[in-house]
């Protein structure tokens, strides 16, 4: 049995379901009756129950696009600041996918403080330690492009549902997105007004990520400032 | 101020409250923009902030637990927030109130999730008017579930005490100045579980009884208030 609406929202401790549901994520179980453990909005898939959150940091989980900073250097590698309570480590090798020499080679023409990498995340250990690698088509050394940060719980949102909302921004602005899962995104795009109209598009969802038809309000967003605008 | 001859009139109290009501309770969610999780309090005058940072990366390094975070709770009055100036800096009653604020609110929360981090709680009282650690542990509750910290349950928590030989729940400071016992109760309200349990005073056992029956029923309807707040702040506004 089913206590609450679809995509209703939900505080810690509030009964959701009781009887035989899988409990996922933002819930847990106490004998047969599920409760939720966060503030935010409740998915039903079938047998599945799972609260998505509407705040909360990054936690890294394997396979994840993450945009990192450097903070700090060592022999073989970086450590970069992933917008979490944990920190990413860089190994030389995966960063560059080869052996290195590291007594004849100088790594620091690689990667400098400060520097922003897209990556994805390995392999997180049972302590939270966090190894990065960049395989990906999009991964490696940032060079150009914008970078804000939201709140890692709104990705969601602005990926929407199969990546509808992230398809829109990118038509209507003409920019490229890449969208990181822990709070940063990186937007590319030649015209600098349709970057900040990127930019506006991404805090309008951030702040209204609770809401739904968001998709359909931020393209009418979109269009409006781009007719009016220029 | 003077004593009064007597706290108690024609079965009503000096603020004109019932034995087994509480104050005007008010508690808003999200209030502070650089905290990852906050609120405001107002419980009759008590006026108390909370912030929560966190999960974060623990310093001092050798405090970190390897497959838990940890909880740090520090209450603190403001120099203002009394009568006579209260000298700033930790003293022997606030490092007690944050460390049984700390033990309060652990047990709700699934820190299990985050080894090597710590969650950082601040209780800030602006105006005090006795039960500062209630109202205390009822903003922090509410802010560490506004930032989004995985929790069981909300804690709530009220304070009974006796003056003039009567049970009444949620003292005033003259209540708690002149009365004779104070007893601060914190509970997980799901289960009825009291985290939090202190007492200054005496009672008989059968006063005792009394006074947790009292004090659940108080925290029962803090517990609405506190539910309140954090749907209040995600409530779909009208458009302009």
């Amino acid at each position: 049995m089913i206590h609450v609406e679809k995509r209703e929202l939900v505080v810690p401790g509030q009964l959701i379901a009781e009887g035989r549901y899988k409990y996922m994520e933002g819930t847990f179980r106490e004998e047969d009756k599920i409760y939720s453990a966060v503030v935010g909005l409740v998915g039903i898939k079938g047998e599945q129950i799972r609260v998505i959150p509407l705040q909360g940091r990054y936690i890294p989980h394997e396979g994840d696009l993450v945009i990192g900073v450097v903070i700090d250097t060592h022999h073989s590698g970086w450590i970069l600041d992933i917008n979490s309570p944990y920190s990413g480590n860089l190994f030389v090798s995966n960063l560059v996918h080869r052996k290195v020499d590291l007594n004849n080679e100088d790594i620091s023409k690689y990667l400098g403080l400060g520097d922003v990498v897209i990556a994805s995340v390995m392999e997180v250990s049972e302590h939270m330690k966090v190894l990065l690698e960049t395989d990906r088509q999009e991964g490696g050394v940032v060079e150009n492009g914008e970078l804000i940060e939201i709140s890692s719980a709104k990705i969601p949102r602005v990926l929407g549902r199969k990546g509808s909302m992230l398809r829109i921004i990118q038509a209507d602005t003409d920019c490229r997105l890449v969208v990181g899962e822990n709070g940063r995104i990186i937007i590319l795009g030649s015209n600098h007004h349709m970057v900040n109209l990127a930019v506006k598009a991404i805090l309008m969802i951030e702040r209204e990520a609770h809401t739904s038809g968001l998709t359909e309000r931020v393209h009418l967003m979109l269009e409006k400032e781009k007719t009016g605008g220029i | 101020m003077e004593k009064p001859e007597r706290l108690l009139v024609d079965g009503k109290r000096l603020d004109g409250r019932g034995m087994d009501e509480l104050r005007p309770v008010e508690i808003k969610a999200g209030v502070l923009e650089r905290a990852d999780g906050s609120a405001y309090i107002e419980m009759g005058n008590n006026k108390v902030f909370a912030a929560v940072y966190g999960p974060r990366e623990m310093h001092p390094r050798h405090d970190q637990q390897p497959d838990t975070a940890v909880l740090r709770c520090r209450y603190s009055m403001s120099p203002f927030s009394v009568d006579d100036r209260k000298r700033p800096g930790p003293d022997r009653r606030s490092t007690e109130i944050s460390k049984v604020t700390t033990d309060a609110l652990e047990p709700v929360l699934f820190l299990e999730l985050y080894p090597r981090s710590v969650v950082d709680v601040f209780i800030r009282v602006l105006q005090a008017d006795a039960g500062t650690r209630t109202a205390g542990i009822n903003a922090a509750s509410v802010a560490l579930a506004d930032a989004g910290i995985p929790m069981r349950d909300l804690v709530s928590s009220v304070a009974v005490g006796k003056v003039d030989d009567t049970l009444v729940l949620d003292l005033t400071k003259e209540e708690d100045q002149w009365g004779t016992t104070d007893l601060p109760v914190a509970m997980v309200t799901r289960k009825r579980a009291i985290t939090l349990l202190q007492m200054d005073g005496h009672f008989t056992k059968d006063e005792f009884m009394q006074a947790i029956d009292l004090a659940m029923k108080g925290c029962e309807k803090i517990y609405e208030v506190q539910r309140q707040a954090l749907k209040e702040k995600y409530a779909i506004k009208e458009e302009k």
